[in-house]
């Protein structure tokens, strides 16, 4: 099974492991956002069903009981949401090294992009309403590997974001994309 | 090559044909978007004349229009050659004065539909490197014209890129090349004999449904309006109407992918260059493309039981592309290339010497288990409650899990991906064969993506991003997984070669 990676030029182990243990978390405020614009969804939702229910129904009891469908219904998937967020939450951390960068994400389909530096394109730091208040930014990294390829790391404070980016852009200039 | 520069040196004009190209451009834009109502007129014209007429000056005032904007979007087009860089000053109402260095430029296409064949003009496409609006447009120059100022343009291209990098680039359009490839008569009968007939009918359904979508929102009255007399034959004959109608389409669809192939792959050729290849093709449009080997990310060749047959396939070469809007040139696709063809591409744009066959590495036998047990057994167990409806009828669904495992072990077959140190390829397919082979320093991101299922039992999906598609693997040992993610990232970033 391993035999192709054995007929290779270098020997793979002597090339260097990927980090296991020294990912580095996101910002814990970072989680606070996820659940308030997610809280936001649900609210909204919450405030349609009451709509929907109070002006379509007369009966007293039939009232109850839509009030109670419909909104322990979207409750129970607002809780499952928070619990959901909550625990994938962790899961979210990225590594820098010599030549690349990784994000690890997911909580049920986790997933891991590396990009090496000398494939990124462009580097942007960005700023939602949410996260404009807790202080947070994102960093939207760019290959040419169109848009599924593209990095986003969300919850980094923006001395950190800053310097990711000041960081990446030497990295790929010294590196060279194009020579 | 003097006198180029010095004949473009102020503003110039297109070719006058360029008026007509222009408007029937305008033309072809104005009926996409309105030929449902002019659609609407031929169907309902007997419904009143005075809507009609109305309608009919309607057009008249677009056409005319039309060949004013032509004329003035004509007047108002120059461009000329200064300082190493090609210069174009457009637009009547939005003016724009786009300056292209040569050094940026990637490729220069010629473009040829049947009136630039009447006249003897060729459309000269610039491409670019780097994001953004980067492609250019000349519509009508004269051949002759068109041939000196691309040769021009490369020459000094080479000399600034000589100068600033020192590379030997010899221009592709500067060789002649060697055709490999030429299709005659017979290969196009063969290509439109063994297309896809499936796809194609599926795209005259859409079509046709699409287009009564837009005319009519009752389109089971329009059949019943049009069918009247001729109901009791209908009713009388239900299984012959359901006949006939299967052979028509089929029919009509075979005629269609047959002639649509053939237009558009007519008098094929493709030829190799030592810095990438080049491809003429099309009998009303005819087409010129050059690719850089450099820029190519994955080529990719396919077939289908029916091509299977003749033993060809369908060759693609993607490339990088400089937009989005330009992903449909960026893929280069070939039908009917025989194997030794292919093999000879490949050898070109990728280094000749890694082309070779390797160990082949399956796919995990859990992929197969997955597959039948999600799409196969529970599907099937799901429609046994359909019992209530239908009986014991139901039980005729069961027949698709032992359909299902049949196509899933042909999938399961075909799938492996092989790899040495300079190349990878993936091999795939349920009833037909696709290869595609990539560079694995040409790669952009890799991504090891796991479900709950695979955690569990050490698997893991990659996909290898390229610039022009994404490349997976399936249900892979986490082990191999981590060693491929390993060994393609030390060679992306070891790698010194340009990637486009």
């Amino acid at each position: 099974m391993n035999e192709t990676f054995e007929n290779l030029p270098v020997s793979i182990d002597t090339l260097p492991d990927l980090p296991q243990n020294d990912f580095n978390p996101i910002e814990k405020a970072y989680l606070k956002v996820s659940l308030i614009s997610s809280g936001v969804f649900f609210v909204i939702l919450l405030i349609g069903a009451f709509c929907l229910v109070y002006f379509n129904s007369d009966e007293i009891d039939k009232v109850v009981l839509a009030y109670g469908l419909s909104i322990g219904s979207i409750g129970l998937l607002w809780l499952a949401n928070i619990i959901f967020v909550s625990k994938a939450f962790p899961k979210k951390k990225y590594a820098l090294r010599e030549r690349d960068i990784i994000y690890m994400k997911g909580l049920l389909w986790s997933t891991r992009t590396s990009i090496p530096f000398n494939r990124i394109q462009h580097v942007e730091v960005k700023q939602g309403p949410f996260e404009r208040f807790f202080k947070l930014n994102s960093l939207k990294v760019f290959t040419a590997g169109g848009q599924t390829s593209d990095l986003v790391i969300p919850g980094l404070s923006e001395e950190k974001a800053l310097r990711l980016k000041e960081f990446i852009l030497g990295k790929t200039s010294s590196d060279g994309v194009d020579s | 090559m003097e006198s180029i520069a010095e004949k473009y040196s102020t503003p110039h004009r297109q070719s006058k044909v360029a008026i007509g190209i222009i408007l029937i451009i305008l033309i072809r834009q104005t009926i996409k978007a309105f030929w449902p109502i002019l659609l609407s007129v031929f169907i309902g014209g007997k419904n009143g004349t005075s809507f009609v007429d109305y309608i009919a000056y309607i057009a008249l005032s677009f056409a005319a229009l039309n060949v004013f904007v032509s004329i003035l979007t004509f007047f108002r087009f120059y461009f000329h050659i200064e300082d190493g860089a090609i210069i174009i000053d457009k637009g009547v109402l939005k003016r724009s004065k786009v300056n292209i260095p040569f050094e940026r430029i990637q490729t220069i296409n010629f473009q040829q539909n049947i009136l630039h064949q009447m006249f003897g003009v060729v459309s000269l496409e610039i491409d670019t490197a780097g994001a953004g609006k980067a492609e250019l447009t000349i519509d009508a120059l004269n051949k002759e014209e068109a041939e000196a100022i691309r040769q021009f343009i490369l020459t000094e291209r080479k000399a600034v890129i000589a100068e600033s990098e020192e590379t030997d680039e010899t221009s592709l359009e500067d060789e002649k090349g060697e055709v490999i490839l030429n299709l005659g008569i017979s290969d196009l009968i063969k290509i439109g004999v063994s297309q896809n007939h499936l796809r194609s009918m599926g795209i005259l359904f859409a079509f046709v449904f699409s287009t009564l979508n837009e005319i009519t929102d009752d389109i089971t009255g329009l059949v019943e309006s049009q069918v009247d007399g001729y109901e009791s034959f209908f009713a009388n004959n239900q299984w012959a109407v359901v006949v006939i109608s299967i052979l028509l389409v089929a029919l009509i669809s075979f005629i269609y992918s047959n002639i649509s192939i053939s237009l558009s792959n007519y008098d094929l050729k493709l030829s190799l260059k030592s810095k990438g290849l080049k491809l003429v093709r099309g009998l009303l449009n005819r087409q010129e493309i050059s690719v850089n080997k450099k820029k190519v990310q994955v080529v990719s060749w396919s077939d289908n039981p029916l091509r299977r047959m003749f033993k060809m396939y369908t060759l693609q070469i993607a490339q990088a592309s400089s937009t989005d809007a330009a992903q449909l040139k960026s893929k280069i696709k070939v039908p009917g290339s025989y194997q030794h063809q292919v093999d000879r591409v490949a050898q070109n744009v990728f280094p000749a010497e890694f082309y070779r066959e390797e160990q082949k590495n399956k796919v995990s036998k859990l992929l197969l288990q997955r597959i039948i047990i999600l799409s196969g057994v529970v599907p099937a167990l799901i429609a046994q409650t359909l019992y209530f409806a239908i009986d014991w009828y139901c039980l005729l669904f069961l027949l698709w899990i032992p359909l299902l495992a049949l196509i899933a072990g042909m999938y399961y077959r075909k799938r492996s991906y092989e790899f040495n140190e300079e190349l990878l390829k993936n091999n795939r397919g349920t009833f037909g064969n696709m290869y595609e082979l990539l560079q694995l320093y040409k790669i952009q991101a890799i991504q090891i993506k796991q479900s709950w299922y695979q955690r569990r039992k050490k698997l893991a999906n990659v996909t290898l991003f390229t610039a022009s598609g994404a490349v997976k693997i399936p249900f892979i040992d986490l082990n191999q997984a981590e060693k491929l993610e390993k060994y393609v990232l030390y060679k992306v970033e070891s790698d010194k070669r340009e990637w486009m």
